[in-house]
């Protein structure tokens, strides 16, 4: 009796799944379509595909992009990789690219990777694929590195947004500003065992030890960890004076949490992603007290001298409401934004679809781009805002003295 | 599936055209032929057929293809172990180490991919071997605990010492061919897999087999060398895993330390017991089902596995026989009441 | 000196953490014979119920951990008359069964997005103690003191008690038990809804070390298997020297080499165990069982 009953069940939810596919199938008289396979599960990638989704609508308002003598509308496809769990499913992440470029067939991706594993992963697909690629969350130098191993075959592929020495350069002046101002000497890294952050660490430990700063530790935990006292124990035995965490992963709270259980005399300087948002302070129910907190990027941050970010962060507040705006997160949102423009600017240039004519506008974008310091590296496009988004243009925060652009304290006297 | 009414009991008989097909009859005319033969030409067309039905399928359903035979092969690798009593509740061991060997041969040796798939599989499966060795005298739950434990333990080990490639992974893997031929090479070994296997357990090899899951002790007794059986049968039942770890290896470009993980031994136990624990082909037929309906579900992110395991449960309390020996049954017999 | 003594403190700490965690798993595996491998889900489960019922219905704490554990038992019944009933005696399907049912139960939790940091529990006692140069968490003595007072109690259960005595026939022989009147299925019941229930008390007292997170119901699963299959089943004492084994070396572990290696020293320790001792390093051997 059970078993027909079962029987019957599996059959009918079988064949009710082989008649309604979640895919749709229904095609908009031919769109550009713009693919954004991320982790939409973490608020990095969510808010970064609402800023993509923010970015075409405003460009659709307009009339939509020019391909040839035609205008068509942008569509905006997302499929959700997962990789922001821990254990990092690559395989499962590169499953989710490959059904969305197969199944969509989108025209360019943007925001694309959000974890490095995964990007690194991807590219080989993405040359397979031949689909212009342009990633604004994932920070790995190792990107650059293997493009330039093989840039025939990798041509399709672009960032747009941080990479981690610049990411770890920025931080590092904030570091070296509380050296010089309060005289500490004894640093210690805790980090998350991820691509971005273990690049971050490695170069901000490189220039620490030259700057004569005293490392005590250097951390790495898993994705998911919870427990960080045996950094709270090396801590104490190393009189840790300044802990700087790098993490993405909300669980990085306990780690405040604890360093306040432990009552250790250190000051908290760092990146915690989910600790970026205004929201910070409610979330982590002011564990984040005390703490300096790095902002990537100022996508959350209307800042008066780059116009653009107060027009995003003004249209974002219009869209999404007034909560979403104050809930944007650090890193993410600001880039994928521009990333649209660029790319719709590439393909007008283009005239067509084609994604080797495509490549070489979005490559030419204006000069510079990101990093500053490597003229003619052509894979790094960006309007001289991004430019300057990187290097700073930030609001002075409470207790950092305000001399640092670059830094933001939370708390309940910084607002939006 | 219906409770008897009253007075009356269920009975089954072979069919009619089962009882004339039996044997050298099986010659006597085209019917009984076709009936005999018919499921697995028909299993064997269709899997031959598949790659190149792509202009209707499109390529994101061929790749859904590959994924399907690869696990077509991990569940029938499982289901080949289970008959052995060698429950492994961690088949992503073999996955993983198929999938990273073929790839260090590769880019280490700088084979060529298919040396480098064939060779990587081959070596997975006796490093695999070798590893269980010592808790092959284990038996029943304790050696399932152990298998549950060992590809777990070798992603945290690659995690903290950062060896082969740390948690980015060996990046780079050349691939095979094209699609097709990798498709192509995945069902030539299923078909040699479930043909095969379900031959060697049918064969006096497959005595031995069975007698050591039912009753080990029994078998020492008479003189056989278990440990060493069970060892062959390790080396023989993991090759198909790693073979499926080691093209999805060149497939994906890229070997981390997520070929280890829990969704890789999941799903062919899933699989396995979905369709009919014991049966080669009941294993294949689970897998056959539960892949598309898994990247159907994948809109539905984590709810996927939930959705498996589920399964998993409805499977093992209300259907134990599993969907391929039910469909057999039925297939060769046909039930009626008859008064008591 | 202060190192080895804040590594020793925090390794009692960390065992006192295992031997909670473990326990609902150890008593319903050892006292019944029943692997509950849902053992982490019902953990994680009850952790939810008991923030649900604190913060969003604003119960005080203590009656929000009640209804917590109150919720994890009815879960074990459900579990047991289910999921576990059907499959019974065919040991391994019983693990596979409940180990399906458990990373259900903790997908459906990951899918629902209950995975921000806002998911904490507050610490049973506030604040913290200082001794000598270490200060301490008072919550964290709270749990050594905790997991104490329940190894002792479930040790006098089992020895002393009709139920816990009941149980344990049942485990080591069904059918002699099944003659002297002893009702299986209440039995099982039982013993399968007290394991849900210390896994409730394990989450409540634990939980706040760190936050609800996900993962932790996977972990907890590992260190329950960890630790019965070091201590064995047979005897309470097993389970606590496994428990202050495990919980010093990981640790000692995390402070030296790194935090990577605590997970690594669980699984290490269960192939170890198994591949040399099967039944625990306490445990008397039950060779016919176990292998051939």
């Amino acid at each position: 009796m059970l078993r027909g009953r079962v029987l019957w069940v599996l059959a009918s939810v079988a064949l009710a799944l082989g008649v309604w596919s979640p895919g749709a199938r229904t095609a908009p008289v031919e769109p550009v379509v713009l693919g954004v396979p991320t982790a939409l599960g973490s608020i990095e990638g969510a808010d970064s595909l609402r800023a993509v989704q923010l970015a075409a609508e405003e460009i659709n308002a307009k009339g939509g992009v020019r391909v040839g003598a035609v205008r068509r509308p942008l569509q905006v496809v997302s499929i959700d990789t997962r990789e922001h769990e821990p254990g990092i499913p690559i395989h499962d992440a590169l499953a989710a690219l490959e059904k969305l470029l197969t199944e969509r067939r989108p025209h360019a991706v943007v925001v694309g990777a959000f974890r490095s594993e995964v990007l690194l992963a991807a590219m080989d697909v993405v040359a397979r694929y031949r689909v212009p690629y342009v990633v604004t969350i994932a920070m790995t130098p190792a990107f650059e590195a293997r493009i330039a191993s093989d840039p025939a075959k990798y041509r399709y592929l672009f960032r747009m947004g941080l990479q981690s020495e610049y990411f770890a350069g920025n931080l590092a002046r904030v570091l070296g500003y509380v050296k010089s101002r309060h005289g500490v000497s004894r640093i210690q890294f805790v980090h998350q065992d991820v691509l971005w952050a273990k690049a971050t660490v490695g170069f901000l430990e490189t220039w620490a030890r030259q700057a004569g700063w005293t490392v005590v530790s250097s951390d790495a935990y898993p994705t998911g960890a919870t427990d960080f006292s045996a950094s709270v124990l090396r801590a104490r035995t190393g009189r840790t004076q300044i802990l700087v965490p790098v993490f993405d992963m909300p669980q990085s709270g306990v780690l405040l949490k604890q360093v306040k259980g432990a009552q250790l005399p250190v000051a908290v300087v760092g990146f915690i992603s989910p600790a970026v948002p205004a929201t910070a302070w409610q979330a982590f129910e002011g564990a984040v007290d005390g703490m300096v907190q790095f902002v990537a990027e100022p996508g959350p941050l209307a800042v008066r001298a780059l116009p653009k970010s107060v027009h995003f962060n003004r249209a974002y507040g219009q869209k999404y409401g007034e909560e979403m705006r104050m809930k944007l997160s650090g890193h993410g949102p600001g880039p994928s934004y521009d990333a649209v423009y660029v790319v719709a600017a590439a393909i007008e240039r283009a005239g067509t679809l084609d994604p080797d004519r495509v490549a070489d506008p979005v490559q030419r974008q204006a000069p510079g781009g990101v990093r500053r310091a490597a003229p003619g590296d052509r894979h790094q496009p960006g309007f001289p805002v991004a430019r300057s988004w990187a290097a700073g243009g930030g609001v002075p925060g409470a207790g950092c003295g305000g001399r640092d652009p670059a830094a933001r304290g939370v708390g309940p006297v910084s607002g939006g | 599936m219906r409770t008897a009414p009253a007075g009356y009991r269920r009975e089954r008989l072979d069919r009619g055209i089962k009882v004339r097909s039996e044997d050298v009859f099986v010659l006597a005319g085209w019917g009984e032929l076709l009936y005999r033969a018919g499921p697995r030409l028909a299993a064997t067309v269709l899997l031959l057929v598949f790659p190149l039905l792509r202009p209707w399928t499109g390529e994101y359903w061929q790749t859904v293809f590959l994924v399907a035979l690869a696990m077509m092969l991990a569940a029938v690798s499982w289901a080949f172990l289970e008959n052995v009593g060698l429950v492994s509740l961690g088949h992503s061991l073999f996955f993983g180490a198929g999938g990273y060997l073929t790839a260090l041969v590769a880019l280490e040796l700088r084979a060529p991919a298919l040396v480098a798939v064939l060779v990587g599989s081959l070596a997975g499966s006796l490093t695999c071997a070798l590893l269980l060795a010592p808790v092959l005298r284990l038996r029943g739950v304790y050696f399932s605990l152990v298998t549950f434990a060992l590809p777990l333990l070798f992603s945290r080990i690659i995690e903290a010492t950062k060896i082969l490639g740390g948690t980015e992974g060996i990046v780079g893997v050349p691939g095979l061919g094209s699609l097709a031929a990798r498709q192509y090479l995945l069902v030539a070994a299923l078909l040699a897999a479930v043909f095969g296997l379900q031959r060697l357990l049918d064969s006096d090899y497959g005595l031995v087999l069975h007698a050591i899951r039912d009753n080990d002790v029994g078998v020492r007794a008479s003189g056989i060398a278990v440990g060493r059986w069970k060892l062959a049968a390790i080396a023989v039942g993991s090759l198909p895993t790693s073979l499926a770890g080691g093209v999805l290896a060149t497939h994906y470009h890229v070997v981390g330390m997520s070929a280890f993980a829990l969704d890789y031994s999941v799903l062919p136990l899933t699989a396995a017991v979905l369709g009919g624990p014991g049966t080669m082909a009941g294993a294949a037929v689970g897998a056959a089902l539960l892949v598309p309906v898994s990247e159907l579900l994948r809109a539905f992110g984590t709810l996927r596995v939930v959705a498996y395991c589920a399964l998993l449960v409805a499977a093992l309390v209300a259907v134990p026989e599993g969907l391929f020996s039910l469909a057999r049954r039925r297939y060769y017999q046909f039930e009626r009441w008859v008064p008591v | 000196m202060s190192e080895v003594l804040s590594v020793l403190l925090y390794g009692l700490v960390q065992a006192a953490v295992l031997l909670l965690v473990a326990l609902g798993f150890s008593v319903t595996f050892g006292l019944s014979g029943i692997p509950n491998f849902a053992h982490g889900g019902v953990y994680i489960l009850s952790g939810f119920v008991c923030w649900y019922l604190l913060r969003k219905l604003g119960w005080p704490h203590l009656l929000a951990a009640a209804g917590g554990v109150a919720v994890a038992a009815v879960v074990g019944v459900l579990l047991y008359w289910l999921v576990i009933r059907p499959v019974r005696r065919l040991v391994l399907a019983e693990v596979i069964a409940t180990f399906a049912a458990g990373v259900a139960m903790l997908e459906l939790f990951r899918w629902m997005g209950l995975v921000t940091y806002e998911f904490n529990l507050p610490p049973v006692v506030a604040g913290s103690v200082t001794l000598g140069e270490l200060a301490v968490d008072a919550h964290r003595l709270a749990v050594v003191a905790a997991a104490a007072g329940l190894g002792l109690l479930l040790w006098w259960f089992g020895r002393a008690t009709r139920t816990g005595l009941a149980l344990r026939a049942m485990a080591q022989e069904e059918y002699t038990a099944l003659s002297l009147g002893i009702r299986e299925d209440f039995m099982a019941t039982v013993s399968v809804a007290l394991g849900s229930a210390l896994a409730a008390v394990a989450a409540v007292l634990v939980l706040p070390l760190g936050l609800i997170s996900i993962n932790l119901g996977y972990d907890a699963m590992l260190v329950a298997l960890a630790l019965t299959v070091v201590g064995g089943t047979e005897r309470t004492a097993g389970l606590v020297l496994a428990a202050l084994l495990l919980g010093v070396a990981t640790v000692a572990a995390s402070v030296v080499l790194g935090p990577h290696w605590s997970e690594v020293i669980y699984l290490a320790a269960i192939v170890a165990v198994l591949a040399v001792r099967p039944s625990g390093i306490l445990g008397r051997l039950k060779e016919l069982e176990e292998r051939v």
